[in-house]
């Protein structure tokens, strides 16, 4: 009994300061984002909520949201359903093409797609205006993306995986037995659907639905790009700007709206995991068979067609709009091939400006990615591992990191990291390395903690037994069986925090530019050319990462 | 009532052949199993027969309709079959009640409400299900929603019972009752029963007749006691029941003998050349002093209702089991003699 007190109180000791370190700066700002929005120097004041939900223009942004949000859900699940059911369960050709294809917008940058649809329907000189007024002889563009269908549109397109993968997931993993008991019941294929596949993925159509809601409401990259030159306000676009009024009054204002937004997009969220907690029927199942592969027939091709020309639409013409833009010479001398070079590239790799924001960049994600990684590595082992009462905390705290909006993040590290309680990082690099860390960590403890559950605890016993202490056990026998899940933990934190922009653009300072930033100012001062440069330097970035990350993990885990 | 035909059934998938020439003429009311290790074929085989998967070659033809037919190329989709199919995972659907599950092929024949709960409530009483029939599925246990699974195939009153390994996640002694109910089931209703399974007691308590398949080939059809005295081949006399394997040859006098000794057995199937005597353990009796087969008792087993003696012999362990053996009769390195009685002869593979 002696002799483990020391290994009790080195582990003891690792976890207290990662609770105290999540504490601090999570849990924290939070709080002192709430406080400030109802107390004016300890005084209950709410005239900010007055004054912000009394004017037409905030009232708007928040209705605007929610339609927003609403329209993009109902439109990805729909979309998103049909999706997953052709290529989880039928003989449609390339269906792992079409897997990839169509999750892959979820590691393209939100903005980087905004300003790719920006190019292709602006309603002055989009590529596909001018493709659609040519073949129909139109006299004028036919469609503008600066309104609330085009938000709806590249919202819908870059969201829509989120729903995709929940459902997929979901439609792997119920028993196939479970719909073949239906049919040799006497029900067709299209009854068996409605009586028994609709009702037992029920919960997980509505998880993915209002994961895409929470991310549709909570984005500010797309409506800054395609919503505001439309004149259309949300609710993040609205919190920039108060904050960019730079008084305490624009503050207090911007703190009313976070906290709204903070308590619609938390409480949607926990109403999700226990919707799928208490309701998520397609765990249950005995051993499955291989799944029943419906043979689509004379369907197949109007199926392949369907697939394709969505994959098409929603991957490759953005994707292909950026590199092309960024070959152009001119802008203004339209689509030839006389017009195409590398004249745009030379300015943007020469300039010192660009390059050091993009390696900023990456050492702002290396930085957040290894403090986030052993940090989650602590947090996944307290709660998978440990018995220690609480051991569940830190993974709840990170969760809620993960779960709030990033404007809303952001706003609270500005009100608590600058002064005002001791700590004063503000517009240094620190505290967006904080803010990503707050945002991103969940992915990596996700990651992490599924695979530590994998490693009967009898293994690490049997090293205790040996001899070695915690620390030692950790590092001969535990770091090692999960080495890949710690790489893909670590790309989980990179990735979205090297090309950041919503908190990225309320926290840096003079000498903290990031690319997500510097993109979004190209993109505003109309420098389509230099912002198309820069996103295809950052899309091989995040491809290049991607594929080591899929190598690393063989496959399991990409984003 | 209905029989079932199968007519050169052959499945492929890609270039595995899963199943190939199946030929089995089921009667009316007749219970048989499909018995076989895993990936022989017979769930595939099941499947072809409910309609889940297209035979590649040949027919089937279930009471006096022809359920598909390759050559043609007619395939019915097993919703109209009119078969009842209980699956391994038993397949009761989480959301629905007991009563719903039972109910659901009532429902999709539209049979009005009120005779649909009578007879729900009548197969329920079968199964002994009948308080629990207001309980949502995850708050039975395994057995139960097996009986779920099997009133909701009998309810609607198929001619043909398909169950695809129903007992395999069951305990032990519950796998023991569910037999003799299932059975017991059967032939109260009378209906015509496939039963798939990989243990062969199962097979030989409720079956028929039974098929046993290996690497997607029928192997034998017959009544329980000819597969296991009379196994077709070695595959057979292995899987179904102990058996311990000698390798022998046969000699200039047309005899069977054990290899490396002068040990004969009459060649029943005018064998020649190397060959493989088989020999069940029961079928061995363990003598002090006297036997054809001299061997020295390497360790034993005391099970209770039996002895399990490893004998050496030449080289080979020769597995014997005694019932009601007296308990300290023989010990480890004693010479022992053992006789042979039924032995059996196979071609070396």
């Amino acid at each position: 009994m002696k002799k483990s007190l020391p290994r009790l109180d080195s582990k003891f000791i690792v976890i207290a300061i990662s609770v105290l370190l999540l504490m601090y700066f999570i849990v924290f700002p939070l709080l002192v984002l709430i406080y400030d929005s109802f107390f004016v120097n300890g005084v209950l004041d709410i005239s900010n909520y007055r004054e912000v939900y009394g004017k037409a223009v905030n009232w708007k942004s928040l209705t605007n949201t929610v339609q927003l949000a609403f329209i993009v859900m109902i439109a990805s699940v729909i979309v998103t359903f049909p999706m997953a059911w052709l290529v989880g369960r039928t003989d449609l050709p390339f269906k792992k093409t079409f897997r990839t294809i169509l999750v892959a917008s979820y590691m393209i940058p939100p903005y980087v797609g905004a300003i790719a649809w920006v190019q292709l329907l602006n309603p002055s000189v989009g590529y596909l205006n001018n493709i659609f007024k040519a073949v129909f002889g139109l006299s004028q563009a036919p469609f503008n993306i600066y309104s609330m269908g085009g938000l709806a549109w590249v919202l819908t397109l870059f969201y829509s995986p989120f729903a995709f993968i929940t459902i997929s997931r979901a439609m792997e993993k119920m028993d196939p037995t479970l719909e073949e008991a239906a049919r040799i019941s006497g029900a067709s294929p299209l009854r068996t659907l409605k009586d028994v596949t609709l009702p037992l993925m029920m919960p997980s159509i509505v998880a993915g639905g209002l994961l895409v809601f929470i991310a549709a409401a909570s984005c500010f990259g797309i409506p800054a790009i395609v919503g505001m030159p439309g004149n259309i306000e949300v609710m993040t676009t609205r919190i920039v700007t108060f904050v960019y009024q730079g008084d305490s009054a624009g503050i207090r204002n911007a703190t009313a709206l976070a906290v709204s937004m903070m308590v619609i997009a938390n409480g949607l969220l926990f109403f999700m995991s226990y919707l799928l907690s208490h309701k998520d029927y397609t765990t249950i199942s005995g051993k499955s068979t291989r799944p029943n592969i419906v043979e689509l027939g004379k369907w197949k091709p109007l199926a392949l067609l369907i697939v394709g020309g969505y994959a098409f639409i929603a991957v490759i013409l953005p994707l292909g709009s950026i590199v092309m833009t960024s070959f152009l010479v001119s802008m203004s001398k339209g689509v030839e091939l006389s017009n195409f070079g590398i004249d745009a590239w030379i300015p943007v790799i020469t300039s010192a400006q660009y390059m050091e924001s993009i390696w900023r960049s990456v050492v702002y994600g290396v930085i957040a990615a290894c403090i986030g990684t052993a940090l989650a590595l602590f947090v996944a082992y307290l709660s998978v591992k440990t018995k220690i009462t609480g051991r569940s905390l830190p993974d709840l705290l990170v969760v809620l990191g993960g779960a709030t909006p990033s404007i809303v993040i952001s706003l609270a590290l500005i009100i608590t990291f600058s002064g005002n309680y001791g700590l004063n990082i503000y517009s240094t690099m620190w505290i967006l390395i904080v803010s990503y860390l707050v945002k991103y960590m969940t992915m990596s403890v996700r990651t992490i903690a599924a695979s530590l559950s994998q490693v009967h605890s009898s293994l690490e016993e049997a090293a205790l037994n040996s001899g070695a202490s915690w620390i030692r056990t950790c590092k001969d026998i535990i770091i090692p069986l999960i080495a890949p899940s710690i790489v893909a933990g670590w790309f989980l934190i990179f990735m979205p925090s090297f090309y950041e922009l919503t908190m990225s653009n309320l926290l840096y300072g003079a000498d903290t530019k990031t690319i997500g930033v510097l993109l979004y100012e190209l993109q505003t001062y109309a420098d389509t050319q230099n912002a198309s440069v820069l996103s295809v330097i950052i899309l091989v970035i995040v491809l290049v990462g991607n594929l080591i990350l899929n190598k690393a993990t063989k496959g399991k885990v990409s984003i | 009532m209905s029989g079932v035909k199968l007519e050169h059934i052959y499945k492929r998938f890609g270039k595995v052949t899963a199943v190939g020439d199946f030929n089995l003429e089921v009667k009316d009311g007749e219970f048989v199993s499909f018995l076989g290790p895993s990936g022989c074929g017979k769930t595939t085989t099941l499947r072809m027969i409910a309609g889940f998967e297209k035979p590649t070659e040949g027919s089937i033809t279930i009471g006096d309709t022809v359920m598909s037919d390759a050559a043609k190329g007619f395939f019915m989709a097993p919703e109209k079959r009119g078969v009842g199919m209980v699956f391994q995972s038993y397949a009761v659907w989480p959301h629905m009640n007991v009563i719903d599950n039972v109910a659901y092929p009532l429902k999709i024949q539209k049979v009005p409400k009120e005779e649909r709960l009578k007879r729900v409530m009548n197969i329920l009483e079968v199964v002994h299900l009948k308080e629990y029939a207001e309980r949502l599925p995850n708050q039975l246990s395994g057995g139960q929603q097996q009986r779920v699974a099997l009133a909701r195939a009998l309810v609607a009153e198929p001619g043909l019972l398909l169950l695809d390994e129903p007992l395999s996640n069951l305990d032990a002694k519950l796998r023991e009752s569910m037999r003799f109910e299932i059975s017991g089931l059967q032939k109260k209703l009378g209906i015509t029963v496939i039963y798939v399974t990989h243990d062969q007691s199962e097979a030989m308590t409720m079956s028929d007749r039974i098929v046993v398949m290996s690497m997607g080939k029928v192997q034998q059809i017959g009544k329980p006691v000819d597969v296991y005295s009379h196994p077709a081949n070695q595959m057979v006399a292995d899987f179904v029941g102990l058996v311990n394997f000698i390798p022998s040859e046969v000699r200039g006098d047309g005899k069977v003998y054990l290899e490396n000794t002068d040990i004969s057995f009459p060649n029943e199937k005018n064998l020649s050349g190397k060959v493989v005597l088989a020999v069940r353990p029961e079928n061995i009796s363990l003598h002090k002093d006297h036997g054809m087969i001299e061997g020295l008792l390497h360790h034993h087993f005391y099970l209770g209702d039996s002895i399990d003696y490893r004998v050496q012999v030449k080289g080979h362990f020769i597995r014997v089991i005694v019932k009601g053996a007296e308990f300290g009769k023989f010990k480890d390195g004693d010479k022992v003699f053992l006789d042979f009685d039924k032995v059996l002869t196979f071609p070396q593979q």
